[in-house]
């Protein structure tokens, strides 16, 4: 990507995630991962998925909702300095196809992790607290919103 | 049976899976059930908006309302002091210590050129030396196949020469430190800036889009007010203080006031409320100083107090372009954010060597500058002599801005009367101008002056005559115009003056 150049993307943020390929390479590196935990052979296939889940969940919580600003020289002068990745995406423009995505693949592994942890109890609640972790913060309803000022400056 | 396998997968387990699928709790069921109306909702029925939108249709009806188009070039008056100036005042040759106005030779006193390096012959045989070798321009920015071997040399002789690690040469004096402020400071960043700041300190400020916190001119003490102030916001929120930048920016010699910064405060504060300190020093690069070193030399003061030091090369060494010193990691910062160092070719190589030169002049002769200290000290005597002008300023700044000692409420008059005494000392064979401002722009504008800039080859080389005929036509103008404005008993006061 060009970045100051006339042409450019003020922050490519706002777009690398609608960019061509993006969502098949993400669900690809998810199932990879799930492999791979799965092919531990002290992980059943129940941990597999649950682990799966949960992992998927703190790791995007952390990439679009902890990590604030954007990791290009932009020209706009720390705009984005204020802003959660998720924000920043498609310039803060809610209910996107990129961000209807987002959503959607974390309550599709919390279906799969169900079905393959055979509705346990246990399993249910680590799995239903990643889906919190998921999709809560993706609301709309919560976009600029910093609870009990977390993670506000 | 048979229709039953091909459905299933021969694994015990998914059979089982599909098994307990079949058994799962009702709450399970209805919470998924639940997901995937929402899925559905998601993909078929939300609509894109934009949160941010604050404006109404209603208010937005009323701004294109309110909005009233400018011309894109506004209607010049004829009578503009600067179209003017550009008919009345036709240069031709090279200007020097003399400059010609209109097929008239006149004292430049109007110059920049504080140490003639401009002009110099050495300078510009150097020049030329390198023109021959290299062409005209350097055919990119300094990334991209812009660095010539002199550009590196130029920098190097300049990091040596300030003390500094390292400097990062821009090819424009304005765009120096109007590039280094905003490669530094953020939005959300604070800065503490003194109100007499020249024009392109202003635009760097502006670029920034940083807190701008105006102290009045030179004033410690309001300064110290504003880090107070400061200082209060940060205890109350520390979360936001651990992530806000506090600069304070300064001018070495301010070009509008001619006065010098009283950089020792500056420091002590500057320790005492982890400020981040950018000095501008274009006009006291080459004057202040035994060396010639800036305001840092001038009050004895190591260079590593101040983060950054800016100055453009267009003033005393008489070249092109500016350069930024300091801490090697301070300033190679630059060589990516600097908008003017990364986007913009650099500067032409045989000017680079004209630069270069220049300093090598300075450095060997340190007499010029005692010269031009002399002049400056002799000058401010002079024109204090004169009553019914004041000159702003610190004695040894080689500009002097004189202005009307009672300023009246009609900026246009008091720019009118000045503007006689410099055509009056024009017809007397000393070119002196007006200093003259963007006035809708400018964030403070000075009161009136007339600018006088003093290089050092006038008043020692030349017969001694030259000095007091300045200060005298100033006077004596003065008093032409001020005769009908006074009683008798102070043009007796004004004689003493002239003949003391």
């Amino acid at each position: 990507m060009n970045i100051g150049t006339a042409t450019s993307e003020e922050n490519p943020t706002h777009v690398y995630f609608g960019t061509r390929g993006f969502w098949i390479t993400y669900t690809i590196i998810v199932l990879f991962c799930h492999f791979l935990l799965l092919s531990m052979p002290f992980f059943s296939t129940a941990l597999a998925w649950t682990v799966t889940c949960v992992f998927h969940s703190a790791f995007t919580y952390i990439m679009l909702h902890n990590t604030k600003g954007t990791p290009f020289g932009t020209p706009e002068q720390g705009k984005a300095r204020s802003q959660t990745t998720w924000e920043q995406i498609d310039c803060g423009q809610q209910f996107t196809p990129t961000r209807k995505f987002l959503t959607i693949v974390p309550i599709v592994l919390f279906f799969l992790a169900s079905f393959y942890t055979k509705y346990d109890t246990v399993h249910f609640i680590f799995n239903l607290g990643a889906l919190g972790f998921g999709v809560i913060p993706k609301l709309p309803q919560l976009h600029g919103v910093r609870i009990f000022g977390i993670n506000k400056w | 049976m048979a229709t039953n396998n091909s459905f299933l997968p021969k694994s015990s387990d998914m059979y089982e899976l599909i098994e307990s699928f079949l058994q799962a709790p009702t709450y399970h069921l209805i919470f998924e059930a639940l997901l995937i109306i929402w899925i559905f909702k998601l993909i078929f029925f939300s609509t894109e908006y934009r949160p941010e939108s604050v404006l109404t249709e209603k208010e937005k009806a009323e701004l294109i309302e309110e909005w009233q188009p400018d011309p894109l070039v506004p209607d010049v008056d004829e009578n503009h002091p600067l179209l003017q100036a550009m008919e009345k005042n036709i240069i031709s040759g090279k200007p020097d210590k003399y400059v010609m106005i209109n097929n008239k030779s006149s004292l430049n006193m109007a110059t920049l050129n504080f140490l003639g390096m401009a002009g110099n012959a050495e300078v510009e045989a150097a020049a030329i030396k390198t023109l021959k070798k290299y062409g005209v321009g350097s055919c990119g920015p300094r990334g991209f196949y812009g660095t010539m071997d002199v550009h590196l040399e130029l920098e190097e002789k300049f990091a040596k020469f300030m003390y500094c690690e390292e400097a990062a040469l821009y090819s424009y004096g304005f765009a120096t430190i109007a590039s280094a402020i905003p490669a530094y400071s953020k939005r959300g960043d604070v800065i503490f800036v003194d109100e007499g700041v020249c024009f392109s300190i202003q635009k760097g400020l502006v670029a920034s889009r940083s807190r701008i916190k105006w102290f009045k001119h030179n004033d410690m003490e309001d300064l110290e007010r504003l880090l107070l102030i400061q200082q209060d916001e940060d205890k109350k929120n520390p979360k936001k203080a651990k992530v806000t930048r506090r600069f304070v920016v300064v001018e070495g010699l301010y070009f509008n006031h001619g006065d010098i910064c009283p950089l020792p405060k500056i420091v002590e504060l500057k320790w005492k409320y982890k400020l981040r300190l950018f000095m501008e020093e274009s006009f006291s690069l080459g004057v202040l100083g035994a060396n010639g070193r800036g305001v840092t030399e001038h009050y004895n003061i190591s260079v590593d107090e101040v983060d950054l030091i800016a100055a453009s090369l267009e003033n005393s060494i008489g070249s092109t372009g500016g350069f930024c010193c300091g801490r090697k990691y301070v300033i190679d910062h630059q060589r990516l954010s600097g908008l003017g160092y990364c986007f913009s070719a650099s500067l032409p190589p045989m000017l680079a060597t004209a630069a270069i030169e220049a300093l090598n002049i300075m450095q060997n002769d340190s007499s010029i500058l005692q010269r031009l200290r002399e002049n400056c000290r002799k000058m401010y005597d002079g024109l204090s002599m004169i009553s019914g002008v004041e000159v702003m300023g610190d004695p040894l700044a080689p500009i002097k801005h004189v202005r009307l000692a009672e300023i009246s409420d009609n900026r246009e008059l008091d720019m009118q009367t000045l503007q006689r005494i410099a055509d009056h000392a024009m017809e007397n064979g000393i070119a002196i101008v007006l200093a003259r401002y963007l006035e809708k722009e400018e964030h403070k504008l000075p009161p009136p002056s007339i600018r006088i800039s003093i290089c050092f080859m006038i008043g020692i080389k030349v017969k001694q005559s030259e000095r007091p005929r300045t200060t005298n036509i100033v006077y004596r103008h003065l008093y032409d115009i001020t005769i009908d404005r006074n009683d008798k008993s102070e043009r007796v006061n004004w004689n003493k003056c002239l003949f003391p």
